[in-house]
C-alpha cells in the first residue's frame, strides 16, 4: 500500500486520534486480529466442509432412490428404455419422497411419444419401490403436466387426478 | 566454525532429488491428458454436461465417447489432484523446479486443448450469442427482452431452458464488445467468443506474471496456480465465459498500480519508492469500471483502491470512466443498458443446488433457501466487506481485501457457479496474506467435492 497522501493531505488525517488515522503498512500489532480472523475462517471452513459432505451423501441418497424408481419403472411397463424423466416435486415437497417418473410408451426420442407416469413413493425394497398409480401424458406435454394429464389409475388418483 | 558444525548446518538434500523434475512433469502430463480426455469425449455429441451445439468439433468425431458423470468427474479428480501436487511440489522446490518456458507449455497444452474442442458444462456461450444477435440482426434491445424475442433465429435453439426469458444481466461494453461477431453466423460467432475468451485468458496470464514479480513472488508458479487450475481451463476457458474478459480488466488495473520492476515481497517499500503517476493511479480506476462494464462484480475492486491510495485520482479516473461507460450505453440501449443494479438485484435471488447457502439450509434440515436467508447472507457480506474496508484503511494489502471480497461474494451468494470461485484466484496468487490462496483453493476443492455424488451412486 503507498502512503500517497500529499503533506497537506497527511496532515488532515493527523487531526484524527491515533487508532483512526489511515496506515500505509500494519502494525505488527495486527497479530492479534490476525489471529481472530483466522479462527473464524478456519470455524467457516469446517462448517462448508460439513455442509459440503452432507451433501454429497444427502445426493447420493437420492441419486441411490431414483435409481430404484427407474428400476421399478421398467419392471413395471416391461420397456427397457433408459431416457425416462423424473419429477421431484410435484407430488410433494423434495423431502416427502414422493416421485413421478415419465417415459414413452412406445419407441422413441424423450418426450416425443405418449408418455406413461408412475407415482412412487415407500421404501427402497430389492432395489424397487412401491407403485401408487399413475396417469398418461400426451406427447410433449412439457410444463403443464397437471392440466394435460388423462387416464389416472390406482391409489395416485384419489385426491391427485385428475387435476 | 568446525567441519562438524559446518555439516550439521548444510541443508539436508533429499535422496530421490532427481526423481523431483520427473514427478513434476508426470503431474502436468496428468493435467493435459485428463483435460485432453473431457475435450475428446465432449467432442461425441450432446449430453449432460455438453451443452446442445452447432458442429464445431467435427475433427475429433468418431475418437471418443459420449462424455458421461463418470469419465468426467474421475477427470475433473485426477486433474485436482495432479493440480494440488504440481502447486506443492514447485513451492516446495523452488523456482529451478519449472522452468518460465516449461510453464508456458503445460498451460499453452491445456488451452489449446480446451480451446480445439467443444463448448463445455453450459449454455452461457449462446445467451451472450443471442443478445449479440437481438441487437444486430434484428433491432431488439437485449436489456429488454430475452432471447425468445428471437425464437426463429438459428441461436435460439441452443440458448438454456432457464435463460430464455431472462433479459441480458452482462454490462454495456461486453454486449457492445459481442455485437461485431452477431453477423459472423452462429458457428462464427461461437468461435469469435472461443477466441475473445483464449486471449482474455492469455492477458489474464500475461498480467498475473507482471503483478506476482512486481510483487516479490515467484511468478511461475503464479502462473502455474491459474492458467493450470481445473476449473479455469474446463468450467472457465471451455465454456467460453465473460469472467474471463472480466478478470483481464481487473489484472489490467491491478498492474497498472505496482511498479514495472520486480521488488521485495516484505513490506511495502516498493510502492513508497515507486512515485506512481496520477495517470496511472486515474488508468487503474477506469479499468476497473470497464471490467465492470462487462461484468458488475469486479467494481468491488474501486472501494478498496480509493481508500488504499486516499488520493484523488482513483475517484476521478473511475468518475471519466462511468460517464463515459454510461453515455455509451444509454446510447446504445437506453436506460436499461445501465440500471446494471437491477440485472444484479433479480441475478441475486436466484439458487442455484451448488449454492453454500443451499448446503448450510440442508445441513440443517431445511428444505432450501428461504427470502429471509437473502436478508441475512447479504447483511454478512455488507459486514465483512466494511471489515476489509477498515483494514484496508489501516494498512492491510488491498488486492487481499479485493480478494476476500470476491470470495465472500462466492460464499454468500445462493446462486454459485464453477466460474464464480474464479473471480479471486488471480488476486489470491499474488495477494501478501497467502490465506486468501489457500481459502480460494479450499472453496474450489469443496466445489469439485460436492460434484461427485454421480460417481457414487450413478444414475443412468
Amino acid at each position: 500500500m503507498s502512503d500517497s497522501a500529499t503533506p497537506a493531505g497527511r496532515e488532515s488525517w493527523e487531526r484524527l486520534p491515533a487508532r483512526l488515522r489511515p496506515r500505509a503498512i500494519e502494525l505488527p500489532g495486527a497479530g492479534r486480529m490476525r489471529l481472530i480472523e483466522t479462527t473464524l475462517l478456519v470455524l467457516v471452513g469446517v462448517l462448508l466442509a460439513t455442509a459440503t459432505l452432507n451433501d454429497v451423501v444427502r445426493q447420493t441418497h437420492v441419486n441411490g432412490r431414483l435409481i430404484a424408481d427407474m428400476r421399478t419403472w421398467r419392471a413395471y411397463t416391461g420397456h427397457d428404455y433408459h431416457n425416462l424423466s423424473i419429477e421431484q416435486e410435484l407430488l410433494g415437497p423434495t423431502s416427502s419422497q414422493r416421485e413421478v417418473i415419465c417415459g414413452n410408451m412406445s419407441p422413441g426420442p424423450p418426450k416425443t411419444r405418449i408418455q406413461l407416469c408412475l407415482a412412487i413413493w415407500g421404501p427402497v425394497v430389492d432395489g424397487r419401490r412401491a407403485v401408487h398409480g399413475g396417469w398418461y401424458l400426451r406427447a410433449k406435454a412439457e410444463d403443464d403436466v397437471r392440466g394435460l394429464r388423462y387416464g389416472c389409475f390406482g391409489p395416485a388418483s384419489r385426491g391427485i387426478c385428475p387435476r | 566454525m568446525t567441519v562438524a558444525a559446518q555439516s550439521e548446518r548444510a541443508p539436508a538434500r533429499p535422496r530421490f532429488e532427481w526423481l523431483t523434475p520427473a514427478l513434476a512433469w508426470l503431474l502436468a502430463l496428468l493435467l493435459v491428458l485428463a483435460t485432453a480426455e473431457i475435450v475428446i469425449d465432449g467432442a461425441a455429441g450432446h449430453t449432460a454436461l455438453i451443452p446442445k451445439s452447432p458442429q464445431i468439433t467435427g475433427w475429433l468425431h468418431g475418437v471418443g465417447e459420449h462424455l458421461g458423470y463418470r469419465v468426467f468427474l474421475i477427470a475433473i479428480l485426477v486433474m485436482t489432484c495432479a493440480y494440488a501436487a504440481l502447486l506443492a511440489l514447485t513451492r516446495h522446490a523452488g523456482q529451478e523446479l519449472i522452468s518460465k518456458r516449461s510453464a508456458l507449455i503445460v498451460i499453452g497444452a491445456l488451452h489449446a486443448a480446451v480451446f480445439a474442442g467443444p463448448i463445455l458444462l453450459s449454455t452461457d456461450v449462446f445467451s451472450y450469442i443471442a443478445y449479440a444477435r437481438m441487437g444486430v440482426e434484428h433491432a431488439i434491445n437485449p436489456y429488454l427482452h430475452g432471447p425468445a424475442a428471437i425464437a426463429g433465429d438459428p441461436v435460439y435453439e441452443y440458448v438454456g431452458h432457464d435463460w430464455r426469458h431472462v433479459a441480458t444481466a452482462y454490462g454495456p461494453l461486453y454486449t457492445l464488445l459481442s455485437y461485431p461477431l452477431a453477423p459472423l453466423g452462429v458457428k462464427g460467432a461461437l468461435w469469435g467468443m472461443k477466441l475473445e475468451a483464449l486471449f482474455a485468458s492469455a492477458g489474464t496470464l500475461a498480467l498475473t506474471w507482471r503483478c506476482a514479480r512486481s510483487r516479490g513472488f515467484d511468478p511461475v508458479w503464479a502462473i502455474l496456480a491459474l492458467g493450470a487450475n481445473p476449473l479455469y481451463v474446463i468450467y472457465g476457458l471451455g465454456g467460453a465465459h465473460n469472467d474471463l474478459i472480466m478478470l483481464v480488466a481487473m489484472m489490467a488495473a491491478v498492474s497498472l498500480t505496482l511498479p514495472a520492476g520486480p521488488s521485495s515481497r516484505d513490506g511495502d517499500t516498493w510502492s513508497r519508492s515507486a512515485g506512481h503517476s496520477w495517470r496511472r493511479e486515474a488508468a487503474a480506476a477506469a479499468w476497473v469500471v470497464a471490467g465492470a462494464l462487462v461484468k458488475a462484480t469486479v467494481a468491488v475492486l474501486l472501494p478498496f483502491m480509493i481508500i488504499s491510495r486516499r488520493r484523488l485520482a482513483p475517484i476521478l479516473g473511475a468518475l471519466a470512466a462511468l460517464i463515459i461507460g454510461a453515455l455509451v450505453g444509454y446510447a446504445a440501449f437506453g436506460v436499461h443498458g445501465i440500471d446494471l443494479v437491477a440485472a444484479l438485484n433479480r441475478d441475486a435471488a436466484f439458487v442455484s443446488t451448488d449454492s453454500f447457502a443451499t448446503e448450510i439450509a440442508h445441513l440443517f434440515g431445511k428444505p432450501g433457501v428461504f427470502p429471509i436467508d437473502h436478508d441475512l447472507l447479504k447483511a454478512l457480506l455488507v459486514l465483512i466487506v466494511a471489515h476489509l474496508m477498515w483494514r484496508t484503511w489501516r494498512g492491510y494489502d488491498w488486492v487481499a481485501a479485493a480478494g476476500w471480497t470476491l470470495l465472500a461474494i462466492s460464499v454468500t451468494s445462493t446462486w454459485l457457479l464453477a466460474w464464480y470461485i474464479l473471480w479471486p484466484l488471480p488476486l489470491a496468487v499474488m495477494a501478501r496474506d497467502r490465506r486468501l490462496l489457500a481459502a480460494t483453493l479450499a472453496l474450489q476443492a469443496l466445489f469439485i467435492l460436492h460434484q461427485i455424488s454421480p460417481l457414487l451412486a450413478p444414475v443412468e
